[in-house]
């Protein structure tokens, strides 16, 4: 699963533990890096991206903490629109 | 890469190819290797993917990355995401692919491994994948609205909900005939049933460790879960040899089907999150770790196919499933050449969280090559098994008795030699007492795993947990799909009881999500229950009316891609759409109208029907029913599954001449009338 390096920054590179001072990648961010594709492989948006775009665009409004936004994408995933397949 | 590299790279694939395919074709009187059968299917999807997704994403399509797609326009970080093309492939891969791509090609094995093998990869490049990829286009070019509501908006009112009724008859069907396919690889099977129980309490447990304990932290808990699994895999066998706890999980079909509508009726009222999620995440993992390993297993171990390329019963007068090759091989193979399903997925989640539009090609086409790949590897495994044990697994009692010196005597005069011992050999090997009449596909796949797997890891001792890995593997998702298909089918019926009575649609309301549910499990509840009864149906008769509903929906979803392409004034290029409308038009009227007039009571509905009626009348009782109430209820039950053939049947027809309708006005149009959203759609628009 390549996460990294890539033009697209849809999985952000996790700096935030180094510093972004290490140019090579860590073991820990690209384990990381396996979670949240994992995640998102099962249906759970990223909770990292998320807290990036709200505060990019909707800065006064409230944020979902991460149990609540977990919640929310696991209602919605089995939720009305939500068929499986055969 | 440059360009003679290129060329050099796809000459090479292609003449691999062409070289596995004459292994295959020339290969006759002697067995051919099913390395030679993968890597021709592989071959095909390169070669398929790089050139005619191509063709379709820059010529037919004109996929333009200057576009916005949905998740960019409406980004809010959680519905509409922009997602990386891989990961987003994983979770469009992990929603299409169910037990489906497993069932249909091993019932089709009785035909020999070369009419299946041919359909899987001749279906899925020109059906499958164009109809996965096409509505995944439409839909993202609609800010990923619904199959119902595209068909709704460029059809017409009345064909979206035509759309709608179907789609709730195909779910009810599929949720009964998966039921049966996990009653029949449980019954009589204390092993396989204590590891399936065990998942309900694993999946609680996960489920109260994300909520609870450490909110969030799905991949602590799924890997919490997969060492349970697999724990309860090793005490399973403990369990099965116990005097007390071994005849207690040793149930009856009945019992069994008793069990899955309770299950259903209470796992879809539970809160989401504490059990369907989590099995869900088990599941996901299993399936996509047991694929690859298939994939390896098959590549190390080299197996010969047992089965010939063909068998006699190509003439329709298979034990399996009745009907001739044409047009019954293209509706028992659903899943894996084209499913209908998928446009339902196509047109979810996912155009939601494309990040550019080019990358819909690689999702949609690409995933439902991975799916093909997956029919390939479940032919190969049943194809792999002495073909004896084959038919000794997937005969009805009524065919070869309940005995296996009489079903070795039986299957031994069709012309596969097979002696009582081996067929009581395998069942020893696998950790059961007996595999006759264990049809719906998933035992049989289960050997052929396990013979392959113990093959490359553990020899002969672990064959038999590498069986009961493979059950559980296929019913644990298999359980997942029944309890998400109860949800979404309680949603259906609730929004149509709506219109009738306002409250019964409120979603909010307890006692109508009761009513909702009770009908919901009542209905795929009844069709289970009488397959488990019929001696003669069962598998052979629900799968083949799940064939052909998941096909006319199939029909239905490409009519709206051709409509959409002749609106878009594409008219140049329609052909990518109707040719595989056309053949699955045609495959899926004829078996269906079959289904219901043939004259024969083994394939026609009203034939079986008319015949036990008539019988029941004159006071005759006929094998195997034993009572002339038993006699009625097989008469009632087959004029049942008539009507429900009939509406399938009328239904794609309708929609056929409102998309006709549709498209003849189009024509007559100078400018595209197709109801995309604009290349540079202010913020907002249509959501």
């Amino acid at each position: 699963m390549r996460t990294r390096g890539r033009e697209d920054k849809v999985v952000p590179v996790a700096t935030g533990a180094t510093g972004g001072q290490s140019p090579k990648p860590r073991l820990r961010d690209r384990l990381g890096n396996v979670r949240r594709a994992y995640l998102q492989v099962v249906g759970i948006p990223d909770y990292e991206s998320y807290l990036v775009h709200m505060a990019e665009h909707h800065p006064n409004e409230k944020v979902l903490s991460r149990q609540e936004f977990c919640a929310r994408a696991i209602d919605r995933k089995y939720g009305k629109n939500g068929p499986r397949c055969c | 890469m440059n360009k003679l590299a290129s060329a050099a790279l796809w000459s090479l694939i292609a003449i691999v190819g062409a070289f596995a395919f004459a292994a295959l074709a020339l290969g006759r009187g002697e067995s051919v290797n099913a390395v030679w059968l993968v890597t021709a299917a592989l071959s095909v999807y390169f070669i398929a993917y790089r050139f005619y997704s191509k063709y379709i994403a820059e010529r037919v399509l004109r996929l333009d990355d200057t576009r916005t797609t949905p998740a960019v326009r409406h980004n809010d970080g959680m519905d509409y995401v922009p997602t990386n093309k891989w990961v987003l492939y994983g979770h469009h891969f992990a929603a299409i692919a169910g037990a489906g791509p497993l069932v249909g090609p091993v019932l089709a094995a009785q035909m020999g491994f070369l009419p299946g093998t041919l359909w899987i990869l001749a279906g899925v490049v020109v059906a499958g994948a164009v109809q996965d990829f096409i509505v995944l286009f439409v839909s993202m070019r609609r800010d990923g609205k619904s199959l119902g509501e595209m068909i709704k908006i460029e059809l017409g009112p009345v064909p979206g909900s035509l759309a709608l009724v179907g789609v709730l008859a195909i779910m009810i069907i599929i949720l009964a005939v998966l039921s049966l396919v996990v009653v029949k690889a449980l019954t009589a099977s204390p092993w396989g049933l204590f590891t399936i129980a065990a998942t309900i309490p694993i999946a609680l447990l996960m489920g109260l460790y994300m909520r609870v304990i450490r909110p969030g932290r799905v991949g602590e808990a799924s890997a919490i879960g997969v060492v349970l699994l697999l724990a309860s895999l090793y005490f399973g066998r403990a369990v099965a040899a116990d005097p007390t706890w071994g005849p207690l999980f040793t149930l009856t079909g009945t019992q069994l089907a008793w069990a899955l509508i309770l299950y259903g009726a209470i796992a879809a009222s539970l809160p989401v999150w504490l059990m369907l999620a989590p099995r869900d995440y088990l599941s996901t993992f299993l399936k996509i770790g047991t694929v690859v390993a298939l994939a390896i297993g098959i590549y190390v171990v080299a197996p010969k196919l047992a089965m010939p390329a063909t068998t006699r019963f190509i003439d329709g007068t298979g034990p399996v499933f009745s009907g001739s090759l044409f047009p019954f091989l293209f509706i028992t193979i659903a899943c894996g050449a084209v499913s209908g399903f998928h446009s339902l997925i196509s047109s979810g989640t996912t155009p939601k969280m494309i990040e550019r539009e080019s990358h819909a090609r690689f999702i949609g086409f690409g995933g439902m090559l991975a799916e093909s790949f997956v029919a390939i590897m479940a032919l190969t495994a049943a194809c792999v098994l002495d073909p004896g044990i084959y038919f000794a697994m997937n005969a009805p009692a009524a065919a070869i008795g309940t005995t296996a010196a009489n079903a070795a005597q039986v299957i031994s005069n069709w012309g596969f030699t097979i002696t009582p011992d081996m067929i009581e050999q395998t069942a020893k090997d696998i950790g059961e007492t007996t595999i006759l009449s264990r049809a719906g596909g998933a035992p049989t796949l289960a050997v052929g795993m396990a013979q392959i797997l113990a093959q490359a890891v553990g020899g002969k001792s672990m064959e038999a947990f590498w069986y009961h890995f493979a059950i559980l593997f296929e019913a644990l998702f298999i359980l997942t799909a029944v309890d998400a298909g109860t949800r979404v089918g309680r949603f259906m019926i609730q929004d149509m009881l709506g219109h009738v009575y306002k409250p019964l649609g409120n979603t909010e309301f307890l006692p109508a999500n009761v009513v909702g549910t009770v009908l919901c499990v009542g209905l795929w509840g009844y069709f289970l229950y009488q397959g488990v009864v019929d001696p003669l149906g069962g598998i052979n008769t629900l799968w083949q009316l799940f064939g052909v509903g998941n096909q006319m929906l199939a029909g239905i979803a490409l009519l709206l891609c051709t409509s959409v392409l002749v609106k878009m004034k594409r008219e140049r290029y329609v052909w990518v759409t109707l040719v595989p409308t056309a053949w699955l038009l045609v495959t899926t009227l004829t078996a269906g109208i079959e289904k219901i007039f043939h004259p024969s009571p083994s394939i026609g509905f009203l034939a079986l029907a008319n015949r036990f009626s008539d019988a029941a009348a004159q006071g005759k009782v006929l094998a195997p029913a034993k009572t002339i109430e038993e006699m009625q209820r097989v008469a009632f039950n087959n004029y049942l599954d008539a009507v429900v053939c009939g509406v399938f049947v009328v239904l794609v027809v309708a929609m056929c001449i409102y998309a006709v309708k549709i498209c003849l006005q189009a024509l007559k149009q100078a400018k595209p009338t197709a109801h995309e959203i604009p290349p540079l759609a202010p913020e907002g628009a249509m959501a």
